[in-house]
This record gives structure tokens, C-alpha cells and sequence, in this order.
């Protein structure tokens, strides 16, 4: 079909441009990276060859664990009620409500401000003396409570804060699913008498569920990365209790200058990550053909 | 038979449809009243909800006494650049991965794939070294390319590439067109709500990226808007008025942009999660 066939020669002129880009700036520090979490790397002095020295650190290091385990905690706490809230979202956005416009509009808007933004003014909502929620939790007659520096509360509230950011962008995925189901699907539901919550559960989630699995491990991956939102609303704290692994990197990273250290342990973040995804990916993997 | 109950039930259920919007816009609210504030009236013992002496002295403040207009200037040319990058990067790419049979072209578009795994975040002390060598700290192009290619955005392309007819490139190919005429007068135009759907994912993810510019962007003018808001609170911590004023900045032109771009911004995300 094609006049001389150049085929080869311009897939990889069409190719050029972007393998440049990769090559430079996600397959070299990929490498990079990779050599350096084997060496005591000091971007002041010098580095020497430590071998996985770097890696059993991490076995010793509490406070690696304790990021860690606070990563995971976010993980564990977001995960369930940012699929949940999405899934309600967009079930109310696709229902017969006069306000669904504005309700899609309502809940996908904060998912469009910067996390700063965002984290920002949740800050403010939950500052100890003069926020919003303790003037109205002390006008009710309650005790202040600490969102932000009691130890009980922080991670939670940084929670809050996410769910209120981020359940749009779940919401338009999951009403992007629910739109591909047959409309007849529903109508001869509804001539046989099913109710709403029947078509709900007997309709609408399984069929869904190819795109339920994908939110599933989109949100893992985000969730697993989470930095910015606890870095701006309580730095880490109170108390390290907030602290989450990209924190803790950043920090050994930029602020101790242990390149090396830090390297290895966001190669350990990025296995646990891709080992995640792999086995939700397998669990969700009976929903891949429809 | 039941339409009365029925109806005072629908009515239940409208209030507290309108009370759970309310709820969920009310933050946006709070920080637009916090920011017309007086300072000593937002720390005051009594509490009010408006303010007593509305005050448009926290924006003046902001404007003047911080690099509030450099952060936005300097987020509107990383953002500008990384989305025009984007699209020089990746629209050739996904061109070849969608009608040129390569050579290793499935090789090829497996590796692109497999770069969605990769957490940037396992990148940035390596990519510090390498701009850290290359004298390009505090320079925007260390905030602009590891940010230029987007592997959603190829596979975006690709797919809405794959859709325009193979007949429309014969013809041109016997009209004696070559390739890069085609990719130039056929592809890119027919293809273009698809490239519209990418720039718009790039400038969304570069407008709010945070942890990369804080790293590359020392000097406190050249912070992106995202970073120095942030870096704002740490250092104007008492003052909450001032601080949510410069929120409220901050904002706008994110809103503008949704307000412009809604359909499309709701597209793409509903594309690149869903076929990603």
C-alpha cells in the first residue's frame, strides 16, 4: 500500500523525540537511581561502594517502619471510602435528581485545585484555636480538638482532607462506567419491578466492576504516594505520626543529603507499589474480558 | 395511590440532596470570607461568621509583599512549556505506534506502557544528580522535561489516531504526500480534540505538580504557585487572612481554566482512567 516502503525508517524518526525524552529523563535515572542506593552517596563529599548496605539499614532504621507503616495506614484508611464516596457520587450524578448538574460540578471541583490550595484551607477548617470545626464543636459545648497536633487525629484529618480533594476524579471514572451500561438493562429491570437498590446491586455494580477494580488500583498507586497533603497540613507531625515514606525520602534525601539511602528506600517504595498493583490487578483480572 | 407520601418524601430527600452540596462547597465559601478578613478579627475571641469590616487588604498585601504574581507567572511558563513539549514528544510517537508497521514497535509500546508503572518519585534523586551536573537547579527546565512525557497521553493519541481511516492517508500517499506531510495536514488536525484532551492533562498535571518544583525551584522567585503557597504558610503561619487571600489566587486561574475547559478536563480524565 505504501510507496517504497520506509516503514522502518520513519517509525523511528516519528519515535525519536519521545525516546529521547525517556531515555534522558525516565530510563537513565531509572538505572541511575538503582546504582546509587549501593553506595554511601554524599552529594557534598564523596561516595563510596557499600553493596546492600543501604538496604539492610532500612531493617534497623524505626523510622523507616514507622513511615512506612504510616503510608500504609493511609492506604488502608483512603482506599475503601474514596471508592466508596466515588461510587455514590457517581450513582447520584446519573440519577434522575434535578441538582445531579450541579452535583457533578460540586464534587469534581476540588479535585482541580492544587493540593496546596487544598490543603491550605483544610488547615485553616482545622486549626486548633481559631478554625471553623472547633468554634462550632465549642459553641456546642465540646473540648477543642487538636486535628492537626494531637498524635489520635492528625492522619485522619489529613484523610478528610483527601476524601473532600480527590472522590471527584473516582466519581468521574465510575460515571463514565455506569454511562456504558445499557439503558435497556435497566428499563426491562424496572418493567419487572426491581427497585432502585435492586438495580443498584443486581445492575449497576456488577457490571461495573471492570471499572471499580480500575479505581481500585489507581487509588492504591495514589495513595501510596501521598506526600503533599501531610507535608503542607502538619509538616510530618505532631510528633513524626503523620510522617509517610515519600516524606522520609525527601528528607534523608535533601535534608541529611543521604542520596544513597534515600534512593533505596524509594526503590523499596517502588516495588511495594508494583507488587500491589500486580495483585489487585490479578485479583481484578476476571473482569478484564467483558 | 401514595403520591403524597411519596412527594413529601422526594421533598426530604431534595433538602438533604442540597444540604450534602452545601457541605461540600462550604470550605470554598470559608476561605473566600477568611481572606476579606481584618487579621485581629479572624484571631478574635468573639467569632463572626462575615466579616465585620469586609477588606480587600489581605489581597493588596499578598500582591505586594510576596512573589505572588511571580509564582503565577512562573507556573503559567512551566505549565505553557511542559504542554507544548508534551505534545512535540508524544503526538509523532503515538502517530508511529498507531499506523507505521515498525520494527519493534510492539517492544516499543510495551516499554512506553510499562513507564506508567514507575512512580516519579523513585526519579527525583537521581534526576537531582543529573540536573544538579547539568548546572540546571533553579533553572525551569528542570522543572519542564522530566515532566514532558506522558505515557497516557500516547496511548490517548494512539487510540484516537487508530480511529481516523487508513484510506484518507492512501490517497494523500498517491497524491505523492510523504509521511511527515501527513502527520502535518491529515493527523494532527483530524486528531485534534485528542490532542486537546492531552494538553489539557499535562497542564493540569505540571499546574499542581508540588514535589518536583520544590525540589529543582530553590530561590523563593521562582517558585511555582503551587510551591510558594505552600512555602507561604510555613513562613506566614499567624497570619491566616493573608494566607487564604493568597489561596484564593491561587485558585482562580484554576477555576477559570475548569470554567473554560469542563467538558474537556472531565473527558480526559474519564479516558485516561478508563483506558489506562
Amino acid at each position: 500500500m505504501i510507496p517504497g516502503n520506509k516503514n522502518n525508517r520513519d517509525g523511528l524518526i516519528f519515535s525519536l523525540p519521545f525516546l529521547i525524552v525517556f531515555t534522558l529523563f525516565m530510563i537513565y535515572p531509572l538505572m541511575y537511581g538503582l546504582y546509587i542506593s549501593f553506595f554511601k552517596y554524599n552529594i557534598l563529599g564523596s561516595s563510596t561502594f557499600i553493596g546492600i548496605k543501604n538496604y539492610i539499614s532500612m531493617f534497623h532504621d524505626s523510622k523507616f517502619y514507622s513511615s512506612l507503616w504510616h503510608t500504609l495506614e493511609f492506604v488502608l484508611i483512603t482506599t475503601p471510602v474514596l471508592l466508596a464516596l466515588g461510587f455514590l457520587m457517581a450513582l447520584y450524578v446519573n440519577s434522575k435528581s434535578p441538582f445531579r448538574k450541579a452535583g457533578e460540578n460540586i464534587f469534581f471541583v476540588p479535585y482541580i485545585f492544587s493540593m496546596t490550595v487544598v490543603s491550605t484551607l483544610w488547615a485553616w477548617l482545622m486549626q486548633k484555636q481559631y478554625g471553623l470545626f472547633n468554634h462550632v464543636i465549642v459553641s456546642l459545648g465540646g473540648k477543642p480538638v487538636g486535628w492537626l497536633t494531637d498524635p489520635k487525629w492528625a492522619m485522619w484529618s489529613v484523610c478528610i482532607a483527601t476524601f473532600w480533594w480527590t472522590a471527584g476524579f473516582n466519581m468521574i471514572l465510575m460515571s463514565a462506567g455506569i454511562r456504558q451500561i445499557s439503558k435497556e438493562i435497566y428499563e426491562s429491570a424496572e418493567m419487572d419491578g426491581a427497585s432502585y437498590r435492586q438495580q443498584v446491586t443486581k445492575i449497576t455494580i456488577p457490571l461495573l466492576m471492570p471499572t471499580i477494580s480500575l479505581c481500585l488500583i489507581l487509588q492504591v498507586i495514589a495513595s501510596f504516594n501521598v506526600f503533599g497533603q501531610v507535608f503542607v497540613m502538619t509538616g510530618g507531625g505532631p510528633y513524626g505520626t503523620t510522617r509517610v515514606l515519600i516524606q522520609y525520602v525527601y528528607e534523608t534525601g535533601f535534608q541529611y543529603f543521604k542520596m544513597g539511602y534515600s534512593a533505596a528506600m524509594s526503590y523499596v517504595l517502588f516495588i511495594i507499589i508494583l507488587v500491589s498493583s500486580l495483585l489487585l490487578n490479578k485479583l481484578g483480572g476476571k473482569y478484564d474480558n467483558q | 395511590m401514595t403520591t403524597s407520601r411519596n412527594s413529601a418524601g422526594r421533598i426530604l430527600l431534595r433538602i438533604f440532596e442540597l444540604f450534602i452540596l452545601a457541605v461540600w462547597v462550604f470550605p470554598f465559601l470559608w476561605m473566600v470570607l477568611t481572606s476579606l478578613h481584618l487579621e485581629d478579627e479572624v484571631v478574635a475571641k468573639t467569632f463572626h461568621f462575615f466579616p465585620q469590616h469586609p477588606t480587600l487588604a489581605n489581597y493588596i498585601k499578598a500582591f505586594t509583599s510576596t512573589y505572588i504574581l511571580n509564582w503565577l507567572l512562573n507556573s503559567i511558563v512551566i505549565a505553557g512549556l511542559t504542554m507544548v513539549m508534551t505534545l512535540i514528544v508524544d503526538a509523532p510517537i503515538a502517530y508511529a505506534f498507531a499506523k507505521i508497521k515498525f520494527k519493534g514497535r510492539n517492544i516499543l509500546f510495551w516499554m512506553v506502557m510499562a513507564g506508567m508503572m514507575v512512580p516519579f518519585q523513585v526519579l527525583i534523586i537521581p534526576l537531582y544528580l543529573q540536573f544538579n551536573s547539568y548546572g540546571l537547579i533553579n533553572n525551569f527546565m528542570a522543572a519542564v522535561l522530566p515532566r514532558v512525557s506522558l505515557p497516557i497521553g500516547i496511548f490517548i493519541l494512539k487510540q484516537f489516531f487508530e480511529g481516523i481511516p487508513d484510506a484518507l492517508e492512501e490517497s494523500a500517499f498517491i497524491d505523492g504526500a510523504n509521511r511527515f506531510k501527513i502527520f502535518r495536514s491529515i493527523i494532527l488536525p483530524l486528531g485534534s480534540s485528542a490532542l486537546a484532551t492531552v494538553t489539557i492533562l499535562s497542564f493540569i498535571n505540571s499546574w499542581n505538580d508540588f514535589l518536583w518544583p520544590l525540589i529543582v525551584l530553590n530561590d523563593t522567585e521562582k517558585y511555582t504557585i503551587t510551591v510558594g503557597i505552600a512555602n507561604f504558610q510555613g513562613s506566614h503561619g499567624t497570619q491566616y487572612a493573608l494566607i487564604l487571600a493568597g489561596a484564593v489566587i491561587a485558585s482562580v486561574p484554576q477555576f477559570i481554566f475548569y470554567v473554560i475547559f469542563r467538558k474537556q478536563i472531565v473527558e480526559s480524565i474519564a479516558l485516561s482512567g478508563i483506558k489506562g
